[in-house]
């Protein structure tokens, strides 16, 4: 079966799918033509906030607390900034500059390749788990990694099994805890445990994750709780604050992306033959936006626009807005699902889904139009077993440009 | 400055290896994080067009590679900070994923 069989394509002609591949092109090409100064003293300005978030916090929790009067608010001010300033560091700023959408502004320092992120995971994992894994594979069951993290059942074509009982459990130890968890995330414990890792690479692996762990732990419950001296207790319990505010958010708007009821999973039949107008569909499809004002998309990485993060990955994210409007436009022209509501709405359904598929199917019913695919393993594949994408890519020659020339 | 590592130069005309080093942003030749700025290689119609073929690389990496016995001798360097993976589409008169550097560096 090809994505375009799925039963949301049904009405549309192979050539209206190619036509709506070629309009979200031009939208491409738009942003690309037009991108420049304003776009940049976007990231600049939001980079001078965050680290004046950062210092702010800092100050407060170093000068505030060791008076008596002023030790509680100054607490609660600091883990506040704190909060924000890891908030905007790593969904607008590194989960963006990662993806390389700013590296077209030349800058040494915003670039995809030398951002280092306030979290637990190494950028170097991220950009392999998140930007190949998940966004070359998104929503495709057995291949993006993304879909309960290993941890949770999230669709109902994956296997139930007795352990799933604990998802609710496991879900909120997930949320508390979520940078711990993305750290881990590139490792593929499942693979690891199966004997099918490389050694070597899990090595490597292993010993980034340990550095850059250790040194948030340095950072957040070491150094910083001894500057402050005797207050190193207020400090430590404000950066655990910190911490714990960044992780529930942070979880919140990833579960939201991809789980609210509308975004659909894929099967890797789906992807087989896929051009790329099909691939662009499946984006849309697998994708789920919510409403908010500026503040909200700013503060959750302009992730409320999912859909239009996952149709261009690599296009600066204070465009996804205006972006928003003609593909939503598109979306009603072709006849497309467009998955939107408000935050509480699209985390509401991801939280009972995760409850839901706790219990077999024949348990409860589905609150989405899936299309019927037999029960699949939950195996995690490496990539040597991710697929080609055959007509996507298109054919390869392997031999040098004077072959391709004499042929 | 990475040192040059021709390790997963066999790769390099590998579809599914050129679209990993695209999104996960690593060398072609030696499968570490990328450095800016990113080198390609590409013959001279490559560079008129500003499209090419081979994944992106360290400078280094590219110029160990291009003096390798096997290599295409119509090759040239381009360095850039960034670049646009562009997907062929269905009827793409070029049927392979390319890349456009979209920030020339000297």
């Amino acid at each position: 079966m090809a994505i375009s069989d799925v039963q949301e394509y049904m009405h549309l002609t192979d050539e209206e799918i190619e036509q709506l591949g070629r309009e979200l092109d031009a939208i491409r090409k738009e942003v690309e033509d037009s991108r420049g100064p304003e776009d940049a003293a976007y990231i600049n300005r939001l980079i001078r906030i965050q680290r004046y978030l950062a210092v702010a916090g800092r100050l407060s929790l170093l000068l505030g607390t060791h008076s008596k009067r002023t030790r509680v608010p100054a607490a609660v001010t600091g883990a506040t900034l704190l909060g924000l300033h890891k908030i905007l560091e790593n969904m607008e700023i590194g989960h963006n500059v990662m993806h390389g959408q700013w590296d077209w502004m030349n800058d040494p320092e915003i670039h995809s390749s030398n951002w280092e992120w306030d979290t637990a995971q190494p950028a170097e994992q991220w950009k392999h788990s998140h930007n190949y894994v998940h966004h070359q594979f998104t929503n495709v069951l057995g291949y993006d990694n993304d879909i309960g993290y290993g941890i949770l059942r999230m669709a109902r074509e994956q296997r139930w099994s007795p352990v799933n009982l604990g998802q609710p459990v496991y879900n909120a130890a997930l949320a508390t805890l979520f940078q711990w968890g993305v750290a881990l995330h590139d490792l593929d414990i499942e693979r690891i445990r199966k004997g099918e890792k490389d050694p070597k690479e899990m090595k490597r692996q292993l010993k980034q994750i340990f550095r850059k762990g250790r040194n948030q732990i340095l950072k957040d419950y070491v150094v910083y709780p001894a500057l402050a001296g005797p207050q190193w207790r207020t400090t430590m319990a404000a950066n655990v604050a910190a911490n714990l505010t960044r992780n529930l958010w942070s979880y919140v708007i990833i579960f939201c992306g991809h789980f609210p009821d509308g975004a659909m999973h894929f099967t890797e039949e789906e992807i087989e033959d896929e051009t790329r107008a099909e691939w662009y569909l499946r984006q849309i499809l697998g994708a789920a936006n919510f409403e908010g004002g500026p503040l909200l998309h700013i503060m959750s990485g302009n992730l409320g626009y999912q859909i239009e993060h996952h149709l261009f990955p690599d296009l600066p994210s204070n465009r996804y807005g205006e972006i928003s409007v003609k593909v939503k436009a598109l979306c009603e022209k072709y006849d497309i699902p467009y998955t939107i509501g408000p935050l509480h709405r699209q985390y509401g359904q991801a939280l009972r889904t995760i409850v839901k598929l706790s219990v077999p199917n024949s348990w409860t019913s589905s609150d989405q139009p899936e299309p019927p695919t037999p029960p699949r393993s939950r195996r995690r594949r490496s990539d040597s077993e991710r697929p080609d994408r055959i007509r996507q890519l298109g054919a390869w020659s392997r031999g040098t440009s004077q072959e391709r020339k004499a042929s | 400055m990475t040192v040059a590592d021709l390790s997963q130069a066999s790769r390099i005309r590998e579809r599914r290896w050129v679209t990993q080093c695209a999104l996960s942003r690593v060398c072609g030749c030696c499968a570490m994080s990328l450095e800016r700025p990113v080198a390609f290689l590409g013959t001279g119609r490559e560079v008129d067009r500003n499209a090419f073929h081979l994944p992106p690389m360290h400078l280094g990496c590219a110029e160990e590679l291009r003096r390798t016995p096997g290599a295409d001798p119509d090759w040239h360097l381009v360095t850039t900070s960034g670049f646009e993976f562009v997907r062929p589409d269905r009827d793409d008169p070029d049927p392979e994923p390319r890349f456009e550097p979209n920030s020339l560096v000297d």
